[in-house]
């Protein structure tokens, strides 16, 4: 009697383990991402304030359009002298600090490797300037230069070293006069700063006679406000003045704008996460309480009412979740850098320095693992106490009725309709915010699925079942009789794992997709040989990179082409401008209206637009509409050709590049395409072309046709790779269902299990039934999840499909992922599996 | 009868336990089962019975003393060495649960065949089957049999690899006289028809009765080893026993 008492000990032990577990590790992600997010933004926090020490007001242009590239325009130089004249100012200086520049290390490469921006800083009146300078000092002349610490450190660069700048001009060389940081902080995430004097820096990023702001100290006794309004007073309408104290704020504020998306992004991914776990802590509970039904029907005769047992039940659920949620908790503060990770390989600089704790992190912790383990135990609970005492008694009770089962199918099947409905509608914008009922929609499509796929587990377990038993006869048999024998046990396992699964193979299907549909577009829209653009894949390069190598010999054309932001109809939308004069020489447009005389000949008011977008605004050849460019000039463009812009390469419209001052584009471009002339040696032409590029421009690489498609490709598995990491957390949770379901079922199995070995199974042969067990499951959860996957990705690119997007069915990569998941089955399996051979065979046998 | 025996038992004893708390369950049994027997082990309930024939089985190991199956010594073998012997050479019949719930009567027949990749011999198969005397209800689980039935298909499957030796352990202990009546005769018949050695564990005098040979059981020790005619025979032999 006494061993029977233990072993149900252990095996409650074992359950709650099991159960503890699932929440674990679904609050764990939760847990992490916010530790980690805040973490940044504190970072950055300490970073703004520690800068802006001793402003007392700020003076910048007026963003009009906030562009993704972070880049304001400039004021004009002149602001500084009526600033000067303010009353209540005791000192103003104009500074430059400008994201685009690069240090170039003494092999060429540019420090850091583009994933942080480098800053070039003017220098600025001692009262203002944030930096230490633990070596040498500030620069005094216009060819000297200091670097921060870590950067110097990186490229081990020294005191006196010349140090070459890349920025919108050619890549000059400076000596190192001096090493800087900032305060105590010991890393800027990657990001560097290059500190020059003030006309060297105006003249490296193509400010001359502008600022990117005045900071402004104000006289004793004259407040922030007070000194904001007076200066308030002498701006022209372009400009705008901030209090030192909400400058910080509102670059606080921009950054933490980031850093949301970032969090949205990862909880949408915990939320997956958890979403996964909550099956899996479901399934628990419903196994265990099952288990137990007799110990209820037991206590129920001894005069235990339902409430009471019920209560039992979740009082016990309440002390596993809140147990489990405070793990979760201290296992998300330990993971929140192994999510930061993340950035660092998609070569996201980010400042990480020390591990920010917030209450909010801790209330929403325990609260989601609390609550889900209640929810989840309260449905087992409830359904266990509905069975009538006499009936619980008898062993093997089920709980479940037919018309119960018949029903939950029904549910599902229409749960699975309705969300396929709301993702159509999310998607074609009648429900919005889209991506948001795309993801409602989606889930409801797995909760439909895994309530309809008890119905589906037996055929599957069929098919996928099939070899194993042709494969090793009795084993092979049992394992699958074993998945079959509780259907909704094995299709909750498999729906968890199914989840995972069906994100994993729909950003894998989109992104096949995805890339064979941009491949298609640099193949039939762009007629250049070469494009030169910056290394790091995103900033701009110089616009003298286009014409520096316009006279080598072989290019026919080097075209400048700029994709930018603007506010168009009233909407930041992109834009991009190009030169008419060579426009064609490097584009083949697909004309819907207009031919490539439209083009040569845009004028600087002309644009050629994107047919989906014009039929979107109603928009047709001769019509006009208005933009407002990011320096605040309002152009009205009118229509004179439409094109179809399969991947919106172009943006909303073309224009030309007349105007790229308006659009403070006139120094940079984002890329120069180039056309050689007929006959030209390519190979001779771009080693002329690189020559010229790696001295002067060395953040400019130099890329055919299908360098440019492998870089498109490799940005894309990088992006790809971080998903499916992201996505690993949910699949390794609901391979942790799997592990979960078949010990308890060993458990359930004990004595069968000591049968067979009694009649000459071999442990081997146990563990071979286990290990199938969990092969069919995680088959059964790949086919679902595969199958889901496409229906997803062909129902999300049916909006793009007018835009070019073909859907290209990875079926090998597909394939892999089946093998994979069997091989998790596999991996799941091998614990129970030890368990289960290593069952004493007498103690199996014992009867009660 | 000078033959070699099947299973021979030497000074076996079987400790539980440990210090003032330890149980002498078997001790100091030698017993020997010759070929072709049908030997009934019987004995008051905790005299040792189970034991013994665990041991004797290979499913446990003694604490003192050898077992050997047909000329094999098991203290020497490891856990896949036994499992083999218990395959090969020994089939197995329990008080309850027999059969596995998901394997059809047929299926549970072959299972010791099948977990050794063995195809069965159709005749001895046939013969089974038809002794079985279960019809079309062959294809059934056994949830949807009834005891006596269930406990016919496990003597069938004890009987399927023609083992050295047949150990059941209380087998109708749980059945009515009818039922009960249908799988001693089974067992008989296998020692008549193919000469199968059997050795069964009863506390019931009529099941005694059909065997050729009782071994009685009182506190581990082995206190009578005789050869009663009928069931008043054995129900005599016990009252010796008991007084
Ligand atoms: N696993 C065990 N642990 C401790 N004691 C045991 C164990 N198995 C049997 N015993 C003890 O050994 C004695 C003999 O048991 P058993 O062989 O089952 O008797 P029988 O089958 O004759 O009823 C009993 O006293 C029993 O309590
Ligand atoms: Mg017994």
């Amino acid at each position: 009697m006494s061993s029977i008492a233990l072993r149900n000990l252990g095996a409650r032990k074992l359950r709650t383990f099991l159960t503890a577990l699932a929440i674990v590790l679904g609050v764990m992600m939760v847990a992490g991402t916010y530790v980690l997010t805040d973490t940044i933004e504190q970072s950055f926090d300490k970073i703004f304030t520690e800068s802006n020490e001793g402003v007392d007001a700020v003076v910048t242009s007026k963003q009009v359009v906030e562009t993704d590239d972070g880049q304001e325009p400039p004021i004009e130089a002149s602001l500084l002298e009526a600033v000067r004249g303010v009353d209540g100012v005791a000192e103003a200086a104009g500074t430059i600090s400008d994201p685009q520049v690069a240090i170039i290390d003494p092999d060429g490469d540019r420090v850091g490797g583009g994933g942080a921006p480098t800053f070039a800083f003017s220098t600025t009146p001692e009262r203002f300037d944030p930096l230490e300078y633990p070596e040498g000092g500030p620069p005094q002349a216009d060819d000297e230069v200091v670097i921060d610490k870590a950067a110097a450190e990186t490229a081990g660069y020294e005191l006196g070293d010349e140090v070459t700048l890349a920025g919108k001009q050619e890549a000059s060389r400076y000596t190192l006069v001096g090493l800087a940081t900032l305060g105590d902080i010991e890393s800027f995430g990657g990001a560097s700063i290059a500190l020059l004097t003030l006309p060297e820096a105006q003249r490296i990023t193509g400010k001359q006679g502008r600022f990117d702001s005045i900071t402004v100290a104000g006289a004793d006794g004259v407040s922030q406000d007070a000194l904001a309004n007076r200066i308030a007073a002498v701006l022209p309408d372009s400009s705008e003045v901030e209090t030192g104290e909400a400058n910080t704020q509102s670059q606080q504020d921009d950054v933490g704008e980031f850093i949301g998306i970032l969090k949205t992004v990862l909880l949408v991914f915990a939320g997956v996460s958890l979403f996964v776990a909550s099956f899996l802590i479901f399934n628990t509970f419903s196994i265990t309480v099952a288990q137990r039904t007799r110990e209820f029907a037991m206590l129920r005769t001894l005069g235990a009412n339902r409430r009471q047992i019920i209560t039992s039940l979740v009082i016990e659920a309440l002390a596993i979740g809140l147990a489990a949620s405070v793990l979760g908790l201290l296992a998300g503060i330990a993971f929140a850098p192994v999510i930061g990770l993340l950035f660092d390989v998609l070569e996201i600089g980010l400042p990480k320095e020390g591990t920010v704790v917030e209450t909010r992190t801790i209330v929403t912790a325990i609260v989601l693992g609390t609550g889900l383990a209640v929810l989840a135990a309260l449905v087992p609970a409830l359904r266990a106490t509905r069975v009538p005492p006499v009936v619980g008694l008898r062993e093997g009770a089920s709980l479940e009725t037919s018309a119960g089962r018949r029903r939950r199918g029904l549910v599902g099947l229409a749960l699975a309709v309705i969300g396929i409905v709301l993702m159509a509608l999310g998607l074609f914008g009648v429900l919005s915010p889209g991506e948001a009922w795309l993801g409602v929609g989606a889930a409801v499509v797995f909760i439909g699925v895994a309530l309809l796929s008890p119905r589906l587990v037996r055929p599957l377990a069929s098919i996928v079942g099939m070899p194993l038993q042709r494969l090793s006869g009795v084993a092979g048999r049992l394992a699958r009789e074993n998945s079959i024998r509780n259907p909704g046990r094995t299709a909750t396992t498999a729906a968890a794992l199914m989840i995972g699964l069906a994100l994993v193979s729909f950003v894998t299907v989109f992104a096949a997709g995805l890339k064979g549909s941009v491949d298609k577009a640099i193949d039939e829209g762009i007629t250049a040989e070469l494009r030169l653009s910056n290394t790091d894949g995103f900033s701009d390069i110089p616009a003298r990179t286009a014409t520096a190598i316009e006279g080598v010999e072989g290019v026919e054309a080097a075209s400048p082409y700029r994709y930018t932001q603007a506010l168009i109809e009233g909407d930041k939308g992109f834009l991009s401008l190009v030169d008419p004069a060579t426009v064609n020489d490097v584009f083949d447009f697909d004309w819907r209206e207009g031919s490539a005389e439209t083009a040569a000949g845009l004028g600087p008011t002309d644009a050629v637009v994107d047919d989906n977008w014009a039929r979107d605004n109603g928009l047709g050849v001769g019509d006009a509409f208005a933009v407002t460019t990011p320096s605040g000039r309002e152009i009205s463009y009118t229509v004179t050709g439409t094109i179809k812009d399969n991947t919106d390469f172009f943006g909303d419209y073309f224009a030309s590049d007349a105007n790229a001052a308006a659009y403070n584009e006139a120094d940079n471009i984002t890329s120069s395409f180039v056309r050689l002339a007929d006959g030209a040696d390519e190979e001779a032409t771009r080693e002329q072309i690189e020559g010229i590029v790696d001295t002067g421009f060395p953040t400019v690489q130099t890329q055919n046709r299908q360098e440019i498609k492998d870089s498109i490709g490799d940005e894309l598995s990088q992006l790809l790779g971080v998903v499916y990491a992201l996505l690993g957390l949910a699949v390794i949770v609901s391979l942790f269902g799997i592990v979960n379901t078949l010990a308890l079922s060993i458990y359930e199995r004990t004595r069968e299990l000591g049968l067979l070995r009694a009649v000459g199974m071999s442990r081997r042969q146990v563990r071979r039934i286990i290990r199938y067990e969990a092969v069919i499951t995680a088959l059964i959860g790949a086919v679902l999840g595969l199958v889901l996957g496409v229906v997803f990705a062909i129902l999300v690119s049916r909006p793009l499909a007018d835009e070019g997007f073909t859907l290209v069915i990875p079926v090998a990569t597909l394939l892999v992922l089946m093998v994979l998941a069997a091989i998790a089955g596999v991996l799941a399996a091998i614990a129970p599996a030890r368990r289960a051979s290593r069952l004493d065979v007498l103690d199996a046998l014992a009867y009660e | 009868m000078s033959q070699s025996p099947i299973v021979a038992a030497q000074d076996l004893v079987r400790v539980f336990g440990e210090g003032d708390a330890a149980v002498r369950a078997i001790d100091g049994v030698s017993v020997d089962f010759p070929d072709g027997a049908f030997t009934a082990i019987m004995g008051p309930s905790g005299s040792g019975k189970s034991t013994l024939m665990h041991m004797l089985a290979g499913l446990d190991r003694p604490t003192e003393g050898s077992v050997t199956i047909d000329g094999v010594e098991l203290a020497g073998l490891d856990d896949a060495e036994l499992t083999e012997l218990r395959r090969d050479k020994i089939g197995f019949v329990f008080q309850f649960f027999n059969l596995l719930p998901v394997l059809t009567a047929d299926e549970n027949i072959l299972l010791p065949l099948s977990l050794a990749g063995r195809d069965p011999d159709p005749k001895l198969h046939e013969q089974l089957v038809a002794a079985v005397g279960l019809g079309d209800r062959l294809g059934h689980r056994p949830s949807e049999l009834s005891g006596g039935q269930q406990q016919r298909v496990a003597v069938a499957r004890a009987l399927i690899s023609e083992p050295a030796v047949v150990f059941a352990d209380e087998p109708t202990g749980n059945l009515d006289s009818k039922s009960s009546d249908e799988v001693l005769s089974l067992l008989r018949g296998a020692v008549d028809e193919f000469g199968q050695t059997v050795v069964m564990v009863t506390h019931e005098a009529h099941a005694a009765a059909i065997a050729d040979r009782v071994v009685v059981l009182v506190d581990g020790r082995v206190v009578a080893d005789e050869a009663p005619e009928s069931t008043e025979q054995v129900l005599d032999l016990m009252k010796q026993v008991a007084a």
